[in-house]
């Protein structure tokens, strides 16, 4: 039995506990308490909620107010909708002035987003937010470490973005795991032909090929990255240094999420090949499992990518 | 303060908005000259502030949403004291200065919200006069914004949360002077009647001319007197105001004055800074 129901309950159920013990958090919502899975926050505490209507700018802007009184505001609604079309507000309002503002950005992937199909699964959402400096960029594997991302983000001052999908995360962590402070959690450590990297909800899927890999006699190492852009990066380097070939997964296109991370790592601080298994299209509407399946992040696929590129 | 002297300080602000852009070699003269009197009044009588303690929970609020005025309000904040020594050369727009091309609250102490991205400060402002109500706070928030910057459409999107919450603590100037950058509000958008909208969406509405002080001061007392809605007080304003060769005259939007303009400037703000 799950405590959350996906990534999204996890985050208000946590803003909902930070609200309890601190008078100064709230929600913000641009019409989005439901997606959010936060009607019982709004219940709670009325008070605490300030509704915008469909209105991501204006919401992002009332939260910046907010903030610069004193309030830590948590704003959550689609990812695209708050870091495409709220993009501006997020930057020159809350990242440059540095204010006390948290995100969560949902339906983050053609996973996260599934049967909504292209205007509500956003896979643009990192590149945009790790371009804005202030800003530190969680990106949780499942519900348990979506609820501790959101917990250790109200003790950050300043801006936080969290990435989080629709409910249909599968739980790799225990539910009173830590949320990673140095941005890097192994899972597999079975050799070093190759160092594979998961950020997000693909981390069962990547494990399941690591299993895969093994069975066929290539060994690999398999971690999550829940920080993106981090302070700390001396142990995900560390790890990559295990082997020649790094593989990067993630539901995002591959520019600006995860795979340029690592390639800039890569680049700086230990040179090996990077390989990025990403979104290089739009998506499409369909059931998450397969709309994952169809775009590449199957298991197999994922293995053979590897087993292709190492020439095994 | 009373009215005289504010007319003379309004005048002095200009004649240093005009210094500022003098020396600093770019900026906005001429929206920066069309919000003097609504500032003066704002900093010099309505606002209850402490420039000595620019972070004071229960001040007044002041957002700037039509950023690229600022020579006015950096001119205010230094002419009511929250700079010692009190700053005699702005720099403004220059490397290293705090007194940036637009507001910047990281970098100018005494400003409450960065600003100068047209459209953002009525949602900005509704999100301070929404925390004001929560904590039982009784300041107000002023915003004072343009006509043209209203073709935003994130003005409106915080119009709607003001109405929604009656942010009744909410204070929105509209400087209707009817220029933007390029051409009028009247040509860019067939009219130019922010009163009506402002009315469309609930708010309570006042319409003054922008220049008249003691118009400005008993509108803000109105404001304060009806509860239960934010507050727009429209203002016919003259662009460039207070300087012959600027007013009304876009070419003034964004312009330096050669040492001759600003040896006139001097001359005909100068008598007044004396009064």
């Amino acid at each position: 039995m799950l405590k959350y129901k996906g990534t999204r309950a996890a985050f208000s159920a946590a803003v909902l506990e930070l609200a309890e013990k601190d008078p100064r958090v709230m929600v913000v919502s641009p019409d989005a308490l439901k997606a959010m899975r936060a009607t019982d926050f709004g219940e709670k505490f009325p008070d605490r909620v300030v509704e915008c209507g469909i209105a991501e700018q204006g919401a992002v802007d009332v939260a910046a107010g907010l903030a610069a009184c004193g309030q830590i505001p948590f704003v959550g609604t689609y990812a695209g909708f708050l870091t495409l079309r709220a993009a501006e507000q997020m930057r020159t309002f809350v990242g440059y002035p540095n204010l006390n503002v948290k995100f969560c950005g949902v339906n983050a992937g053609v996973f996260g987003g599934e049967r909504e199909g292209v205007t509500h699964q956003f896979y643009e959402d990192l590149a945009v937010v790790s371009a804005l400096p202030n800003y530190t960029i969680f990106s949780p594997a499942d519900p348990e470490q979506c609820y501790m991302a959101t917990l250790a983000a109200y003790e950050i001052e300043g801006p936080v973005y969290i990435r989080a999908g629709s409910g249909r995360e599968v739980s790799v962590y225990a539910e009173d795991a830590p949320f990673a402070k140095d941005g890097i959690t192994v899972w597999r450590d079975y050799g070093t032909d190759a160092v594979l990297f998961s950020t997000g909800f693909f981390l069962d899927r990547v494990l399941a090929a690591a299993d895969l890999l093994k069975e066929k006699g290539v060994n690999v190492t398999a971690a999550d990255i829940n920080i993106l852009y981090g302070k700390d990066d001396r142990r995900i380097v560390e790890t990559m240094k295990k082997a020649d070939h790094v593989f990067t997964v993630e539901d995002h296109n591959i520019n600006g999420g995860l795979g340029s991370y690592i390639s800039r790592l890569a680049t700086e601080k230990a040179p090996r090949f990077v390989h990025r298994i990403a979104l290089k299209t739009y998506g499409e509407s369909g059931a998450a499992k397969d709309v994952a399946d169809a775009y590449g992040f199957s298991p197999e696929a994922i293995a053979k990518t590897v087993t292709d590129t190492l020439g095994k | 303060m009373q009215t005289k002297e504010l007319q003379a300080m309004a005048n002095r602000l200009r004649l240093e908005a005009v210094r500022m852009v003098y020396e600093g070699g770019d900026g906005h003269p001429g929206p920066a000259l069309s919000i003097a009197d609504i500032v003066a009044t704002l900093y010099f009588d309505a606002m209850n502030i402490d420039p000595a303690n620019p972070a004071w929970e229960d001040r007044d609020r002041f957002i700037l949403s039509k950023g690229h005025s600022c020579p006015i309000l950096y001119a205010a904040l230094n002419e009511r004291g929250y700079y010692t020594p009190k700053v005699e050369h702005f720099h403004l727009r220059e490397l290293g200065s705090r007194f940036q091309g637009h507001p910047s609250m990281q970098y100018t102490p005494g400003l409450d919200m960065t600003s100068g991205s047209l459209g953002n400060g009525i949602p900005i402002g509704a999100g301070m006069a929404y925390a004001g109500k929560l904590k039982g706070k009784s300041y107000f928030v002023y915003v004072i914004c343009g006509d043209g910057e209203l073709q935003e459409g994130v003005n409106w999107e915080g119009a709607n949360v003001a109405t929604g919450r009656k942010l009744d603590n909410l204070i929105v100037f509209v400087d209707k002077n009817n220029w933007q950058s390029n051409i009028t509000v009247t040509e860019t958008v067939g009219m130019n009647n922010p009163a009506d909208r402002f009315r469309a969406f609930g708010w309570h509405v006042q319409e003054i001319s922008g220049h008249d002080i003691d118009a400005i001061k008993n509108a803000i007392e109105t404001a304060k007197g009806v509860k239960g809605k934010p507050h727009a007080i429209v203002c016919d304003c003259v662009k460039g105001k207070g300087l012959s060769f600027m007013e009304n005259n876009n070419a003034w939007h964004k312009g330096v004055p050669t040492k001759e303009q600003y040896e006139q400037a001097v001359r005909e703000l100068g008598g007044d800074c004396n009064a």
